[in-house]
C-alpha cells in the first residue's frame, strides 16, 4: 500500500514526517521505559532502589529478587494451574464464542436479533460479586478448577469480534456448501472455521491474557484451597507479606534477612509474569491486524 | 427487526442452529441471567444467615438512602467524570496513535512500534500504578526530569493534589491501552481500498487530505461500534486504580461507585445496600447503550444488535 | 500436523486437568493426622506444606493446620466475602471484623471446651473470660497477644511512641527530651548539621504514615501526649468516669498546629500524606528517616533486619522511643505494662468444623511447654542450645538462619495466630518467646544502642520510655469496642464517618497555608458526622464496663 504513495514531498508532508517521527519516538521512550526501568529494578537490591535514581540499568546487581520470586512455595503448581486454565479456558472460550457468532452470523437464522441481544445484555448487566459466589458455590464449581474456565466463557467483546469477521466472509461459500448437502455443523467445522484463523488467534490471544493474568477469581473461590491457586495468585501473596515481617506475632525478626523490598519483588514478578506472554505473542501477532475486525463489513 | 416466516421446515433446515442457540441459552441464563436473582436483596435487609426468602424487605428503603447520601451523590459525579474522561482520551488516542502509525512508511519502523505499544496491556493494574506511583514519587524520573530542566523548584507530591488525580487516571489508561486498542483500527485502515488514496493523490490531495477525506470516513463504522460498546461502560471508571493509587487526601474524587459499594456493600456487611449501588450502575448502563445503538442506527451506521 | 499437535497437547491437559480433579476429592485426614484449615485475616507469610516443626508437631499432637492469610483486599473485605459465600475455614481470626463472624453465627462458643482443656482456660483470669463473652453470654473468641505467663519479661516496647535514631541523641550528647518542641527541634538540629546519609541519600527528619488503617500513626498521638493510655479511640478520664474526645481538645490542635510549624519549615516529608505502607517501610529501611510516630510492631520486623543486613545498626540507625507529652513534667502512659486484653478479636472454631473438639484440645496441646517451645524457639540443638543452668541460647549462626525467610517457610511453624504466651516459660528460667530471653536481647544488641542504653541508664526499650508502671484499668483498652462497631448503630455510622473525615483532614490541616481556617473546615465537617453519637455509645460502654 505504502508503496503506491509517490513520495510527493510538498513542505507539509515533510514537516508532518517529522512531527510523526517525534511523536511516535515520544511514544515509544513513554512506553518502553518503564518496562526497561522495571527490568532493571527486579535486579537491583531492593534497599538500594528506595533511593531512587536508577534508570535502565541495575546499580547494585543481585538476583536475590528473582530468587525470593522463584523460592516461593507452590509457585510450581502455581504455575501449572495456571497453564491448565489459560490452554482449557482458551480452548473452551474460543470454541464457545466462536460457535456462537457462528449462530448469530447466519443471516437467514431466525432468533438472530434476539439471541444477539440476550448477550449483548449480559455485557451491562450482572448479578453482582455476591450472588455469582452464592451461585457458583451451589453449583459445586467453588473449590474446584472448573470454576476458572466454565463460568465466564462468553465474552460478548469477542463474540462481536468474531461475528464481524464471519459476516466479512462471502456468502457464496456457505450457499454452495448448503446446495452439496453439508448441514450447518459441517459448515461451521469445515468451511468457515479453516476461513477465520486469524480472528481466532487474536481472540485467543484476548482470552489467553486475560486467564494467565487473573487471580481476584482465584482469592474469592479458592482462597482454602492452595491446590488451585495460580501463579498470578502465589505472586500477590508474596507481595502482600513481604513487608509483613513482624507484626505482634511472629517477632525473632533478629539476624538479617535478605534485603527485598515490595518495589524489587514486585518488579520480578512483573517479569516472570510478562515473560511467557512476550515469548508467546510474536507468534500470533502476524494474525492480529488481520483479525480484529469490527465495525462495517465490507461486501 | 424484520417479520420472517416461520415455518416447519425453515426451523427443521436450521435444527443444529436451534439447538446450538437452546444451549446458549441455557448456559446464558445460568451464568448471567440466574445472578440477577440477587437485586431482590437491594429490596430486603439482607443476612446472610437468613438468605434470600427469610431476609426482612425493606422495599425501597435502600434506593432512598442511596440518593440522600452525599457521599454517593459524589462517588457519582467521580465515577461519570473519570469514566468519560477515559473513554474520550483512551479513544482519541488509540485512532490518532493508528493513524499516525499508519503514515509509517519504514516497514520495520512500524511493525517494531506496534510491538513495543502493546506491552503495556499485559500489565496488570496493580503493577501499572505500582510503576506510576514509583515514577510519580518524589525521587521518581518525573520530578527529576522536571526539576533538572527547571521547570520545578522542587519536588512535587503529585498525588497529594486533587487537581491532578483524573489526569493521573487517565494518563494510566491511555499508557495501558492506546497500543492494544489501536490494533483494531490500524486492522480497519488496513482494509482501505488503496484506490481511494490514489485518487487523493490525483486531485492533488497531500497527507492531511488523505488522512480526513478517506482514512477517518472509512474507521467510521469502526470508531462507532465501539464506541457505543463502551458508553455503557462510562459507570464502569474503574475500581482497581482507584483503590490503588488513592489516598485520604484525594478520596473526595478518587471514589468511584465501584469502591462505594466495596466499603459499605463488603466491608460494611450490607450487602444490600451495595447491591442496590450496582442495580443502579447496570440500569444507566443499559439506557445509554440502548440510546447509543438506536442513535447510531438512525445515523445509519450498524448497530450492535 | 500443527493441528493434531495441539489437539494432542489439549487432551493431555484436559486429562492432566481431570486428574487433578479427582486428587482434589480425597482430602481432610492424612494417615491419622487430622487436617484443618485456617484463615487470617491480616497479610503473613505463608508456610511450606512440608514445614519440618509443623509435621513434628503434628506428630505429636495428631493435629495439622493449613493457614491461609489476607490477600490484596481488607479484612472487612475478606471476611464480607468469606460470610457471603458461606465457605469457612475451620478456624479463622477475622480481624477487625469478627463482630460480622458472630452476629452470622457461625462460631463454636468455647465454654463447654475451657472446662475440659486446661492449658485454654489457663490463658486468662475468670475476669478476662468474662470480658471477651458476647452479648448472649458466650465465650467466641480467645485474643492471642499481649499476654504474659508469670513474669513479664518484655524487652521491647511493643506500642505505639516518638521514635528516634540512636544516632541522633548520640551526636546531641544524649538529651532529656520529653516534649515535642524538644523532639522536632533535635531532629531539625541533626539534619542541618547531616544533611546527608553516607551514600549521598538525603535525610528525612520526621516522616509520617497515613495509609489506610494505619493513619493511626498521625492521628492518636494526642491521647497519649495528654498522659493518657492507649484507650485507641477516646481518652477515658478516670476522675469522674467521663469519656474524652481527644480529636478536638486543646492538646490535639497544639500538636497539629506543630506539626503544620514543622511541615512549612520542611522538616516533615512532603510525600508523608499520600506514601504508601510499602513505601513507608521502605524509607525507613534506608535509614534515612530520623524519626517518626508508629506502632512497634508496624516497623521493626523489615526495618531492623534491613539494618543489620547493611551495617546500618552500626551507625546508630536503630530506633529508640521516646516519652513525649505535650508539657514538661507530666506523666506519660506510652507504654502498657499490664496485659492487654483485645476482647475484640481473636482465634475461633467455625461450625464448618466437623470436629471441633479436636480443633480445641489442638489449642490446648500446643500451649504445653514442649510444643509452645517448639513453635517459638525451635528444635533444640538445631535452633537453641541449652546451657548448664537450663537456660536457653542461640547462637549467631542460629539467630541468622532462624531471620531467613526460605528458612523460616521450610522450617519454623509458629502458628503465629493461635492462643500462646509471653512471660516466663513453666520452668521458672526461661522466657516464654526468644526476643524476652534477657540474654538474647543483649546479644543482639548493636553497639549504638547499647550506648545509648547505658546513657540513659535504661535496660530495655519500656525503661527508654519512662512510663508509669501500673495496673490497667477495668475498661481498658476502650478500643476493643470501637473496633467492633458496625453501622447497624448511629454510633458505628458516625465512627466509620469520622474515621473518612479525619483521613482526608488530618494530613491537610498539617499542610494548610492557613492552619487556623484549615482547623475551621476540619471542625465543622469532624462535626458534621455527629461525633457524639459516637461518643455516647462509648460512654455507655465505659459505664458497662467499670460496673
Amino acid at each position: 500500500m505504502s508503496k503506491q504513495w509517490k513520495p510527493k514531498s510538498s513542505l507539509g508532508d515533510k514537516v508532518f514526517v517529522v512531527c510523526n517521527t517525534i511523536f511516535l519516538a515520544a511514544f515509544v521512550i513513554i512506553t518502553l521505559y518503564p518496562v526497561l526501568n522495571t527490568v532493571a529494578l527486579s535486579f537491583n537490591n531492593g534497599i538500594d532502589a528506595v533511593r531512587g535514581g536508577i534508570h535502565l540499568l541495575p546499580r547494585v546487581f543481585t538476583l536475590q529478587n528473582y530468587k525470593t520470586v522463584l523460592g516461593q512455595q507452590n509457585i510450581i503448581t502455581g504455575a501449572y494451574i495456571s497453564v491448565a486454565r489459560t490452554v482449557v479456558g482458551t480452548i473452551l472460550a474460543l470454541a464457545a464464542n466462536a460457535l456462537l457468532a457462528y449462530v448469530v452470523s447466519r443471516k437467514r437464522f431466525l432468533f438472530r436479533s434476539q439471541l444477539s441481544l440476550f448477550w449483548v445484555i449480559t455485557m451491562y448487566v450482572s448479578g453482582g460479586m455476591i450472588p455469582t459466589l452464592i451461585l457458583y458455590r451451589n453449583l459445586g464449581l467453588t473449590g474446584t478448577f472448573w470454576v476458572y474456565v466454565i463460568p465466564g466463557m462468553i465474552s460478548v467483546f469477542n463474540m462481536l469480534v468474531l461475528r464481524t469477521y464471519m459476516m466479512g466472509l462471502p456468502e457464496g461459500l456457505e450457499e454452495s456448501a448448503q446446495i452439496d448437502g453439508a448441514n450447518d455443523f459441517t459448515i461451521f467445522v469445515r468451511i468457515i472455521s479453516p476461513l477465520c484463523k486469524p480472528v481466532y488467534a487474536t481472540v485467543a490471544l484476548f482470552v489467553a491474557v486475560g486467564q494467565w493474568n487473573s487471580w481476584f477469581d482465584v482469592m474469592l473461590y479458592n482462597r482454602m484451597n492452595t491446590k488451585y491457586t495460580t501463579l498470578q495468585y502465589e505472586l500477590m501473596k508474596l507481595l502482600s507479606s513481604v513487608m509483613q515481617q513482624g507484626g505482634s506475632a511472629s517477632s525473632a525478626g533478629q539476624g538479617a534477612a535478605a534485603a527485598v523490598t515490595p518495589v524489587t519483588v514486585r518488579a520480578a514478578a512483573t517479569v516472570v509474569t510478562m515473560l511467557p506472554i512476550i515469548c508467546l505473542y510474536p507468534f500470533l501477532q502476524r494474525y492480529f491486524v488481520a483479525g480484529m475486525t469490527l465495525g462495517s463489513v465490507k461486501e | 427487526m424484520k417479520a420472517k416466516r416461520i415455518s416447519w421446515k425453515e426451523i427443521k433446515r436450521q435444527k443444529f442452529l436451534m439447538i446450538c442457540t437452546a444451549c446458549f441459552v441455557v448456559y446464558g441464563i445460568i451464568f448471567y441471567y440466574l445472578p440477577l436473582a440477587g437485586w431482590i436483596m437491594a429490596f430486603q435487609n439482607y443476612k446472610p444467615k437468613d438468605g434470600f426468602l427469610g431476609s426482612e424487605f425493606v422495599g425501597l428503603e435502600k434506593f432512598k438512602f442511596l440518593f440522600s447520601d452525599a457521599t454517593f451523590l459524589q462517588v457519582i459525579r467521580n465515577t461519570l467524570a473519570m469514566g468519560i474522561l477515559n473513554l474520550v482520551a483512551t479513544f482519541v488516542m488509540a485512532i490518532v496513535f493508528a493513524i499516525l502509525l499508519n503514515e509509517v512508511r519504514l516497514v520495520v519502523g512500524k511493525k517494531l512500534v506496534q510491538t513495543i505499544s502493546y506491552l503495556p496491556h499485559f500489565l496488570s493494574w496493580i503493577i501499572v500504578t505500582g510503576i506510576l506511583h514509583d515514577a510519580l514519587s518524589s525521587t521518581g524520573v518525573v520530578n527529576e526530569l522536571l526539576t533538572n530542566w527547571g521547570i520545578l523548584d522542587g519536588p512535587v507530591n503529585f498525588f497529594a493534589n486533587k487537581s491532578y488525580f483524573w489526569p493521573i487516571v487517565a494518563f494510566a489508561n491511555v499508557w495501558k491501552e492506546t497500543g492494544w486498542n489501536a490494533i483494531v483500527y490500524l486492522a480497519a485502515i488496513t482494509s482501505i481500498d488503496p484506490g481511494l488514496y490514489e485518487a487523493v493523490t490525483i486531485d492533488g490531495g497531500g497527507r492531511w487530505a488523505k488522512i480526513r477525506h478517506i482514512t477517518l470516513p472509512s474507521i467510521k463504522p469502526t470508531i462507532m461500534i465501539l464506541l457505543i460498546m463502551n458508553i455503557g461502560n462510562v459507570l464502569n471508571a474503574g475500581f482497581e486504580v482507584q483503590y490503588l493509587l488513592g489516598n485520604g487526601l484525594v478520596k473526595s474524587v478518587s471514589d468511584t461507585i465501584d469502591i462505594y459499594t466495596l466499603t459499605w456493600g463488603i466491608s460494611q456487611n450490607d450487602y444490600s445496600l451495595g447491591t442496590a449501588a450496582g442495580i443502579f450502575k447496570s440500569v444507566v448502563a443499559i439506557v445509554l447503550i440502548f440510546a447509543a445503538n438506536k442513535f447510531a442506527k438512525r445515523n445509519g451506521e450498524q448497530g450492535m444488535f | 500436523m500443527k493441528k493434531a499437535t495441539w489437539q494432542r497437547v489439549a487432551a493431555a491437559l484436559l486429562m492432566a486437568v481431570m486428574l487433578l480433579g479427582v486428587a482434589g476429592c480425597s482430602k481432610g485426614e492424612d494417615g491419622d493426622i487430622i487436617q484443618f484449615t485456617m484463615f487470617g485475616a491480616m497479610p503473613q507469610p505463608e508456610i511450606n506444606d512440608d514445614n519440618e516443626i509443623m509435621n513434628l508437631i503434628a506428630e505429636k499432637v495428631g493435629v495439622k493446620v493449613k493457614e491461609t492469610w489476607l490477600t490484596g483486599q481488607t479484612a472487612a473485605e475478606a471476611i464480607g466475602t468469606i460470610i457471603a459465600g458461606g465457605d469457612y475455614p475451620d478456624f479463622i481470626d477475622g480481624g477487625e471484623a469478627m463482630m460480622a463472624l458472630y452476629d452470622e453465627g457461625v462460631l463454636v462458643p468455647w465454654d463447654d471446651y475451657l472446662e475440659k482443656y486446661p492449658n485454654l482456660k489457663e490463658l486468662f483470669t475468670d475476669q478476662e473470660w468474662d470480658a471477651l463473652r458476647q452479648d448472649d453470654g458466650k465465650i467466641y473468641w480467645a485474643n492471642q497477644f499481649q499476654n504474659n505467663y508469670g513474669e513479664n519479661r518484655a524487652t521491647t516496647h511493643n506500642d505505639e511512641a516518638f521514635w528516634i535514631q540512636v544516632r541522633v541523641l548520640e551526636w546531641a550528647g544524649y538529651p532529656e527530651i520529653n516534649t515535642l518542641d524538644e523532639y522536632y527541634d533535635v531532629l531539625t538540629r541533626y539534619a542541618e548539621a547531616n544533611p546527608t546519609m553516607a551514600d549521598g541519600t538525603k535525610v528525612i527528619p520526621y516522616t509520617m504514615l497515613c495509609d489506610d488503617w494505619r493513619y493511626f500513626c498521625i492521628e492518636n498521638a494526642p491521647q497519649f501526649l495528654d498522659g493518657y493510655p492507649n484507650d485507641g479511640s477516646v481518652i477515658v478520664d478516670k476522675e469522674n468516669l467521663k469519656i474524652v474526645d481527644y480529636n478536638t481538645t486543646p492538646t490535639a490542635k497544639r500538636y497539629f498546629t506543630k506539626l503544620n510549624e514543622e511541615y512549612k519549615k520542611g522538616t516533615i516529608d512532603i510525600e508523608f500524606a499520600t506514601q504508601t505502607y510499602d513505601e513507608y517501610i521502605a524509607k525507613l529501611s534506608t535509614g534515612a528517616v530520623l524519626g517518626m510516630c508508629d506502632q512497634w510492631w508496624d516497623f521493626y520486623g523489615t526495618v531492623n533486619d534491613t539494618f543489620k543486613q547493611q551495617g546500618l545498626d552500626l551507625l546508630g540507625c536503630n530506633y529508640v522511643p521516646l516519652g513525649l507529652t505535650i508539657d514538661e513534667g507530666m506523666d506519660n502512659r506510652w507504654h502498657t505494662y499490664g496485659d492487654t486484653l483485645n476482647v475484640s478479636c481473636g482465634i475461633a472454631v467455625t461450625t464448618s468444623c466437623k470436629d471441633p473438639d479436636a480443633a480445641f484440645k489442638f489449642m490446648n496441646d500446643i500451649l504445653d511447654q514442649e510444643i509452645h517451645d517448639l513453635r517459638f524457639w525451635g528444635i533444640k540443638d538445631v535452633d537453641y542450645l541449652v546451657d548448664e543452668d537450663g537456660m536457653f541460647y542461640k547462637t549467631p549462626e542460629m539467630r541468622m538462619q532462624w531471620a531467613d525467610k526460605s528458612y523460616q517457610a521450610s522450617h519454623r511453624c509458629l502458628y503465629a495466630y493461635m492462643p500462646q504466651w509471653r512471660g516466663t516459660s513453666r520452668d521458672g528460667k526461661n522466657a516464654m518467646m526468644p526476643e524476652e530471653q534477657t540474654s538474647e536481647f543483649f546479644s543482639d544488641l548493636a553497639e549504638p544502642l547499647r550506648k545509648c542504653f547505658e546513657a540513659y541508664g535504661a535496660n530495655n526499650y519500656p525503661d527508654m520510655i519512662g512510663s508509669v508502671v501500673e495496673e490497667n484499668a477495668p475498661w481498658f483498652p476502650m478500643y476493643s469496642y470501637s473496633n467492633a462497631m458496625t453501622t447497624a448503630t448511629p454510633g458505628g455510622v458516625a465512627w466509620t464517618k469520622m474515621g473518612e473525615v479525619k483521613h482526608e483532614w488530618l494530613p491537610r490541616i498539617v499542610m494548610a497555608d492557613d492552619f487556623e481556617a484549615a482547623w475551621e473546615q476540619y471542625m465543622a465537617a469532624y462535626n458534621a458526622v455527629n461525633p457524639q453519637d459516637f461518643l455516647s455509645e462509648m460512654q455507655e460502654e465505659l459505664n458497662r464496663r467499670a460496673s
